[in-house]
C-alpha cells in the first residue's frame, strides 16, 4: 500500500518523461509494427502456398504411416497392390462393387491344378528387379519360405497358413501345395522380394525396409524420416509410367492432412468421412468414396453374465439402427454389416440373414430372457445388471464415434455400455471382461480368410482379437471348417449362406458396418483406373492411387 | 501466472474495490454454471444426426461432434476439469505442506537433502513427466491427478518451508515462547496462520495451472478418454471440426477455459496481495 | 509455467527489482564476485551428475512399472492380428524381457560407446533423431525467445514508465489474457485464421511436401510456429520487466536523477533500463521449462520436425529408448538454465548471498 502511494506521487514526474520520449517512443513502436507487417507480407508473398505449381508428372500424397517399411513381409504390398512390389497375381476390377478378379502379374497365367491340392504357377520371363537382377522361381520360393519362417516373425505368416509348401519347378514355374481344396489364388498375391535380400532375422530389421528392391514399376529414390520419393523405372517390362515421381509425406494427424489439402500443399490423402465431406463442392479436389470389406464391430466379453446370454447378444444386434449409424457417423460412406460377409461376395451373401432394426423386438427378447428394467432404466436379472465396458483405441476418432453411437443406442433398450478410450495393449489384457471396438477385413479377397477367424471359436495360436468372446452358435464351427476345406463354387456359396443363417440365430458379436474409405484427390488433367474393393488398409497405397501406372494425362 | 497478474496490479488497480471482488464473483458464476447447467439439462444422449449444428434455433450454443448440446457439454467439461484441478491442487498442497513441515522440523542435513530433492524434481519439465505418467495409465482420472500433483508439490514445499523458517524466528514467536507458551500453542496459533495464508494462495495459484495441464494432456491424447467431456477433449476435437467450419466448437470451450484461468489467477493475486506485504516495505 | 508463490521466495533477481534503495553494489570487488559465480556454477555442475543418474533411473523404473507393453510399438498395426508365437519371436528379437536395472546399465554403456538405441516411434537410431531434429528446435526456440525478450523489454519499459496510461492498460490486459491461454489454443487460433482461413501461410511442416529444405521454405513455414511460441513467452517477461521498471522508476537513484533534471529518453536509457533489464535477462534461465513445454506443444500442432515434438511423441507412445536421453537432456538444460540465471544474478548484484 505504501509503495502504491509512493509511486502515485511520482506520476506527475513520469508524465514529464512522456513529453520528450513521446515522439521517440511512438516512432519506435511504429517502426516495429511496420517491420512485423513487412515480415509477414514477405513471408506470404515468397511462400508458394497456392495449388501445386510443380512439374505436372509429380504427385504428392500425405500418408498416415511413417515411410521406411517397404517390405511385403511387414505388410507393404501383401495383397499385391503397391508401386514397388508385385505378386504372382494381383487384384483387378473396374469397380468397387464386387470382389476383384485375381489376374496374373508375375505369373504367366492363372494357377493350374495338377493334382489334388497341388497347383502349378508358370512365371513370366524377362522380368527384372529394380536393381537389375533377373526374376525367377527361386525368388518366389525364398519369399514364401521367409513369410512363414518363425525367425523372420513376419506379419503375414498366419494369412499364408493354408499353403503347405511352395517349391520351384524349374526356373520359370513354381508348385504350390495347399492344405485344403480351396483355390490358392488369394494366397498368391504377396509381393515378391529377391532371394538375395532375404535374411533370417526379424523382418523389422531387414535392410530391405529402407532399400526396397521389387519388380514393380517404381523404385525408391530418396527416403527421409518423414518423406519418401518414388520414381518411375525406365526399364520396367510394361514401359515407364506417365506419373514419374510420387512423393509420400508422413502426416499422421487427420487435421494436419486436411489442412495441407486445403492449402494445396498435397495432392491427395485419406481422411475420416466427415472431414472429407468438408471438401465436397470444391472444383480442384475430388472426394472419392471407395467401398471396402473393412468392417467395424463390437466384440463382447466372455466373462460377463449379460453378454454370455445368447438372447442378450441377439437383442443387441436387433437394437442398433445400422442405417442411421452409417448415415450419421460415417456420413453415408459405408454399408450396414450384420456379418463379415458383404454384398460384394455375390452369391455367398445372404440378404435374409441381415438383422433388421427392431427396437421393440429387441426389448421383447430381453424381457423374455428375464432381463427386466431396473430403477435406473438398466435391465437386471437375478441381481446382475445388463452392463459391460466397451474399449476402443483412443487415437481413432471413427472407432470412438462408433462406440459412442453404439452405447447411445444400447441405452435405449436398457443396456448400459461404458465406453472408454485406451491403448491396444490395455485392450488386449481386458478382452475377457470388456468389449472392444474391433476392425477386420485385412485379407478380403478370399471369403475364408475374411470370415473364419472372426466367427470360429478360438484355436491355440490365433490372434487375441479373433472372436475374443469365444462365443459360437451350434454347428457353426463345423460348417466353417467344411467351407474352408472345399473348393469354391455354388456348393461353397451355399455353405457360406448357411453360416450366416446359423450366425444370425445366435450371434457372437455385434458387427456394425463396412466403412468406405474416403479420399480427397486432386486429379485434374489425369485419367486413371477406378478404385477397387479395398481391404482394411490405412493409407494412400489404395484409393485412386492403387494403380499408379494407370494414371495418364487427359488427352 | 499470478506473478504476472499481481505485477500488473491486479484487477483491484484497474477497477477499484468492486474490481477486487470481481474475480471471486466470476469464479462463483463459473462454478455455478459448471455444476448447475448439466443438472438442469438432465441426462444427455449422443445423437450423431444432430451433430455440428450452428448456434441458433434449437440450441443455445450449437452442438458438438457427437450431437451433444455444446453449452451443456462445455459446462460438464468445465466441471470435470475444475474437479480434477481441485483434486490436484489439494493433493499437491498437502504433499508440499507435509514435506515442507517435515523438512523444517527435522532441520540440519535432512533439510538440505530434501531441498536438493525438491529442486531436482522441480527441474524436470512438468509437461513431459505429466505426459509419461498419464500415458502409462491412459484414461484414468487418478493418473492425471497424480501426474499433475507429483510435478507441482515442490513449489508448495518451498513456500511452506520459507514461511515456516521465517515465522519461527519472528519476534512474536520468540515472545510467546519466552512467555511460556507450549509448542502446540505456538504451532496452532502462530505458525499455522502464518503458513496458512501462503498455502491458500498456493492452492489458488495451482488451480488454473492444473486446468492448463489437464487440457494439454487431453489435447495430446493422454488425458481423459476422448468420449468424456473435458475442456481438453473438447478442444482437441474442435481442432478437426473447425476445419469443417464449426467455429463454435473452438470458441465456446476456449472462452470457458480462458475466463476460468483468468479469474483464478486474478483471485489468487488478490489473495496474495491481501496476505503478503507489498514489495519494498520493511516489516520483518 | 513456473509459479511464483510468495515474494520472499522469489529468486534473487526479483529481490533486486523489489528493493528500491539499498547499499552500493560497487563495494564488493569484482574478483570476489567472480569467485562466487565460479563457485556457484561448479557446485551446480556437480549436482547435475546425481540428478542425471536419478532421472535416467527414474525413466527406466517407470518404464518397467508401466502396464504398457512395448510390443505395440514394434508390431504397430499388426498388433491386433499377431499371434502369440509371433509376439514371442519379436520379444526375443528385441530383448524386451529382462530386469529394468540391467536395461538401465546396458543403456548407459551403449550411450558411452556411441549407440543410444533404436527409437520405435521414429523407426531410426536415437542419435540420428537427435542430430536431425535438434537444429529445428534450437533455431525456432531461440528465435522465439529472442523476439519475446526484445518485445517484452521494449513494451515493458514503455508501459512501466507510463503506468496507468492507455498503452499500459491495453498491454497489461492482453498480457494477462495471453498468460491464461494455453499455447495450443494460441496455435489453433493462428492456424485457423492465417493458414486455413486466409491461406497466407502454410499450415504444417517445415517444407513443402516433395521439396527439399530451403531457406525460404523454412522461413515461410516457421513464421506461425515462431509466432505462437513468442506469444506464449511474452506475458511473463513483459510483466516482470514492467514491474522492474516501475520499481526502478520509484527508486531513490532515479528520483535523484530526475531532481538533477535528467528526464525522458536519457533517464530511461541511463538509469532505469540498466537496473531493470539485467535482472529480467538473468531470469530468462528460469523460463526454460516453459520454453520446452511451449515448444513441445507448438511443434506438435504445427508439425514442425523438432526435438520437442519427438519428446512428446515418445512420452505419449512410451518409447523409452528415445524418451530417456531426451528427458535427461531437458532436465540438464533446465538445470543449466537456472544455474546460469543464478550465476548472472550473483554477478550483477553481489548483495545476493547465493552460494549454491
Amino acid at each position: 500500500m505504501a509503495a502504491d502511494v509512493c509511486l502515485r506521487e511520482h506520476v506527475s514526474v513520469t508524465t514529464r518523461i512522456g513529453r520528450r520520449s513521446d515522439r521517440r517512443g511512438r516512432r519506435v513502436l511504429v517502426a516495429a509494427l511496420a517491420a512485423a507487417v513487412a515480415l509477414v507480407g514477405l513471408a506470404a508473398c515468397s511462400g508458394d502456398v497456392g495449388p501445386g505449381r510443380g512439374p505436372t508428372d509429380r504427385i504428392v500424397l500425405a500418408e498416415t504411416q511413417a515411410p521406411g517399411e517397404f517390405n511385403p513381409l511387414l505388410g507393404y504390398g501383401r495383397l499385391g497392390v503397391s508401386p514397388i512390389y508385385e505378386g504372382l497375381l494381383t487384384p483387378g476390377a473396374d469397380s468397387d462393387e464386387r470382389l476383384p478378379d485375381l489376374v496374373p502379374a508375375l505369373a504367366a497365367s492363372r494357377p493350374e491344378r495338377i493334382a489334388p491340392r497341388v497347383w502349378r504357377v508358370p512365371l513370366k520371363t524377362g522380368v527384372t528387379f529394380s536393381d537389375g537382377t533377373p526374376f525367377d522361381s527361386a525368388d518366389v520360393v525364398a519369399t514364401y519360405r521367409a513369410a512363414v519362417d518363425p525367425a523372420v516373425a513376419s506379419a503375414v505368416s498366419t494369412y499364408l497358413a493354408p499353403i503347405v509348401e511352395m517349391k520351384a519347378d524349374g526356373p520359370q514355374s513354381v508348385t504350390v501345395t495347399m492344405a485344403t481344396d480351396a483355390d490358392p489364388s488369394p494366397y498368391l498375391l504377396l509381393g515378391i522380394v529377391p532371394a538375395e535380400r532375404v535374411e533370417r532375422i526379424p523382418a523389422a530389421q531387414w535392410a530391405l525396409n529402407t532399400d526396397p528392391v521389387g519388380t514393380g514399376p517404381y523404385r525408391l529414390d530418396s527416403l527421409d524420416p518423414d518423406q519418401a520419393i518414388l520414381v518411375a523405372r525406365e526399364d520396367h517390362r510394361d514401359g515407364t509410367p506417365a506419373m514419374r515421381r510420387v512423393v509420400y509425406t508422413h502426416v499422421p494427424d487427420d487435421n494436419s492432412r486436411a489442412q495441407l489439402l486445403q492449402t494445396g500443399e498435397v495432392d491427395g490423402a485419406s481422411l475420416p468421412p466427415r472431414l472429407a465431406a468438408g471438401f465436397e463442392g470444391r472444383d480442384d479436389l475430388d472426394v472419392v468414396d471407395v467401398a471396402s470389406a473393412d468392417w467395424r464391430g463390437v466384440s463382447l466379453p466372455a466373462r460377463n453374465d449379460f453378454t454370455a446370454d445368447p438372447a442378450a447378444r441377439r437383442a443387441m444386434n436387433l437394437g442398433i439402427d445400422r442405417k442411421a449409424l452409417v448415415e450419421d457417423v460415417l456420413d453415408g460412406d459405408g454399408e450396414p454389416a450384420s456379418t463379415p460377409i458383404s454384398r460384394a461376395y455375390g452369391d455367398a451373401y445372404d440378404e435374409s440373414a441381415q438383422f433388421p432394426y427392431d427396437r421393440d423386438a429387441a426389448q421383447r427378447v430381453l424381457d423374455a430372457a428375464g432381463w427386466r428394467p431396473g430403477e435406473d432404466g438398466i435391465r437386471v436379472r437375478n441381481g446382475v445388471r445388463a452392463s459391460f465396458p466397451l474399449l476402443y483405441n483412443a487415437g481413432d476418432t471413427l472407432r470412438r464415434d462408433l462406440a459412442v453411437a453404439f452405447a447411445a443406442a444400447m441405452k435405449k433398450i436398457g443396456v448400459e455400455v461404458l465406453t472408454r478410450g485406451t491403448s491396444w495393449d490395455e485392450i488386449e489384457t481386458k478382452l475377457a471382461t470388456a468389449g472392444a471396438l474391433l476392425g477386420g477385413g485385412e485379407t478380403p479377397y478370399s471369403i475364408d480368410s475374411q470370415v473364419y477367424d472372426a466367427l470360429h471359436t478360438r484355436v491355440p495360436g490365433s490372434s487375441p482379437y479373433s472372436n475374443p468372446g469365444d462365443f459360437t452358435a451350434p454347428g457353426l464351427d463345423e460348417v466353417l471348417d467344411a467351407a474352408r476345406e472345399s473348393a469354391p463354387g455354388p456348393r461353397n456359396d451355399e455353405r457360406y449362406r448357411r453360416i450366416q443363417q446359423i450366425y444370425s440365430a445366435e450371434p457372437s458379436q455385434v458387427f456394425l458396418a463396412f466403412v468406405h474409405h474416403t479420399y480427397v484427390a486432386r486429379s485434374a488433367g489425369w485419367t486413371h483406373d477406378a478404385p477397387i474393393l479395398e481391404p482394411h488398409s490405412h493409407g494412400v497405397i489404395w484409393g485412386p492411387w492403387w494403380n499408379l501406372p494407370s494414371w495418364s494425362p487427359e488427352a | 501466472m499470478t506473478a504476472t497478474i499481481g505485477a500488473a496490479g491486479g484487477t483491484g488497480a484497474a477497477f477499484g474495490r468492486a474490481g477486487r471482488l470481481l474475480p471471486w464473483a466470476v469464479l462463483v458464476v463459473v462454478a455455478a454454471v459448471a455444476l448447475g447447467w448439466p443438472m438442469l439439462a438432465g441426462e444427455q444422449a449422443a445423437d450423431f444426426g444432430r451433430a455440428l449444428r450452428a448456434p441458433g434455433a434449437g440450441t443455445l450454443l450449437g452442438t458438438d461432434h457427437s450431437g451433444y448440446d455444446l453449452g451443456v457439454r462445455t459446462a460438464e467439461g468445465l466441471r470435470i476439469s475444475l474437479l480434477i484441478a481441485l483434486a490436484c491442487a489439494v493433493l499437491a498442497t498437502v504433499l508440499g505442506v507435509v514435506v515442507g513441515v517435515a523438512s523444517v522440523t527435522a532441520g540440519g542435513w535432512v533439510d538440505a537433502v530434501v531441498m536438493r530433492v525438491v529442486d531436482g524434481v522441480n527441474a524436470l519439465p512438468h509437461l513431459v513427466v505429466g505426459v509419461v505418467i498419464a500415458a502409462m495409465w491412459r484414461g484414468e482420472p487418478v493418473a492425471i491427478i497424480a501426474s499433475i500433483a507429483l510435478t507441482h508439490w515442490p513449489a508448495v514445499a518451498r513456500v511452506v518451508r520459507a514461511e515456516l523458517l521465517e515465522a519461527r524466528t519472528a519476534g512474536w514467536v520468540e515472545a510467546a515462547r519466552l512467555a511460556g507458551a507450549s509448542r502446540t500453542f505456538i504451532a496452532t496459533r502462530h505458525l499455522g496462520p502464518a503458513v496458512g495464508g501462503q498455502v491458500l494462495v498456493a492452492m489458488t495459484v495451482l488451480l488454473p495451472h492444473a486446468v492448463w495441464h489437464e487440457t494439454t494432456l487431453s489435447f495430446l491424447g493422454v488425458g481423459l478418454s476422448p468420449d468424456e467431456a473435458s475442456l481438453g477433449t473438447l478442444l482437441g476435437q474442435a481442432r478437426g471440426d473447425v476445419l469443417t467450419g464449426a467455429w463454435w466448437t473452438l470458441v465456446v470451450p476456449g472462452a470457458a477455459l480462458m475466463v476460468t484461468a483468468l479469474a483464478c489467477a486474478a483471485a489468487a493475486s488478490s489473495l496474495r496481495r491481501a496476505s503478503a506485504p507489498p514489495a519494498g516495505e520493511v516489516w520483518r | 509455467m513456473t509459479t511464483q508463490l510468495a515474494p520472499n521466495t522469489q529468486s534473487p533477481g526479483e529481490e533486486v527489482a523489489a528493493q528500491c534503495c539499498s547499499s552500493d553494489p560497487g563495494s564488493v570487488p569484482r574478483r570476489t564476485r567472480g569467485r562466487r559465480v565460479v563457485g556457484l556454477l561448479g557446485r551446480r555442475l556437480l549436482m547435475m551428475i546425481p540428478t542425471v543418474v536419478l532421472v535416467s533411473l527414474g525413466v527406466f523404473a517407470v518404464a518397467a512399472a508401466s502396464p504398457f507393453d512395448p510390443l505395440t510399438e514394434h508390431l504397430g498395426d499388426d498388433y491386433q492380428s499377431a499371434t502369440a508365437s509371433q509376439r514371442e519371436a519379436v520379444t526375443q528379437a528385441h530383448g524386451l524381457d529382462g530386469h529394468w536395472f540391467g536395461a538401465w546399465w546396458r543403456w548407459w554403456g551403449d550411450v558411452f560407446s556411441g549407440d543410444a538405441g533404436w527409437s520405435s516411434t521414429q523407426s531410426r537410431p536415437v542419435t540420428d533423431v537427435i542430430v536431425d531434429r535438434l537444429p529445428f528446435t534450437l533455431g525456432m526456440s531461440l528465435l522465439a525467445l529472442l523476439f519475446a525478450t526484445v518485445i517484452a523489454i521494449v513494451v515493458g519499459a514503455l508501459t512501466g514508465m507510463r503506468r496507468g496510461g492507455l498503452l499500459d492498460r491495453v498491454c497489461t490486459g492482453v498480457a494477462a489474457m495471453l498468460a491464461a491461454t494455453p499455447p495450443f489454443v494460441v496455435s489453433l487460433v493462428l492456424v485457423s485464421v492465417f493458414a486455413v482461413g486466409l491461406g497466407w501461410l502454410p499450415a504444417a511442416g517445415a517444407r513443402r511436401p516433395g521439396d527439399a529444405y530451403t531457406v525460404a521454405g523454412l522461413f515461410t513455414h516457421g513464421v506461425l510456429p515462431c509466432l505462437a511460441l513468442t506469444i506464449s513467452m511474452i506475458p511473463w517477461l513483459l510483466l516482470t520487466m514492467r514491474a522492474a521498471v516501475v520499481d526502478a522508476a520509484a527508486s531513490e537513484a532515479v528520483r535523484g536523477a530526475r531532481a538533477r533534471g535528467i528526464g525522458g529518453w536519457a533517464l530511461l536509457r541511463g538509469h532505469v533500463v540498466p537496473v531493470s533489464v539485467l535482472p529480467t535477462l538473468a531470469l530468462l534461465g528460469t523460463r526454460l521449462p516453459e520454453l520446452v513445454a511451449g515448444a513441445a506443444i507448438v511443434e506438435s500442432v504445427f508439425g514442425w520436425p523438432g526435438l520437442a515434438e519427438a519428446l512428446v511423441d515418445s512420452a505419449v507412445a512410451l518409447d523409452f529408448s528415445l524418451l530417456a536421453p531426451l528427458a535427461v537432456g531437458s532436465a540438464v538444460l533446465v538445470l543449466i538454465g537456472s544455474a546460469v540465471s543464478d550465476a548472472a544474478a550473483v554477478w550483477i548484484d553481489p548483495r545476493i548471498g547465493l552460494r549454491a
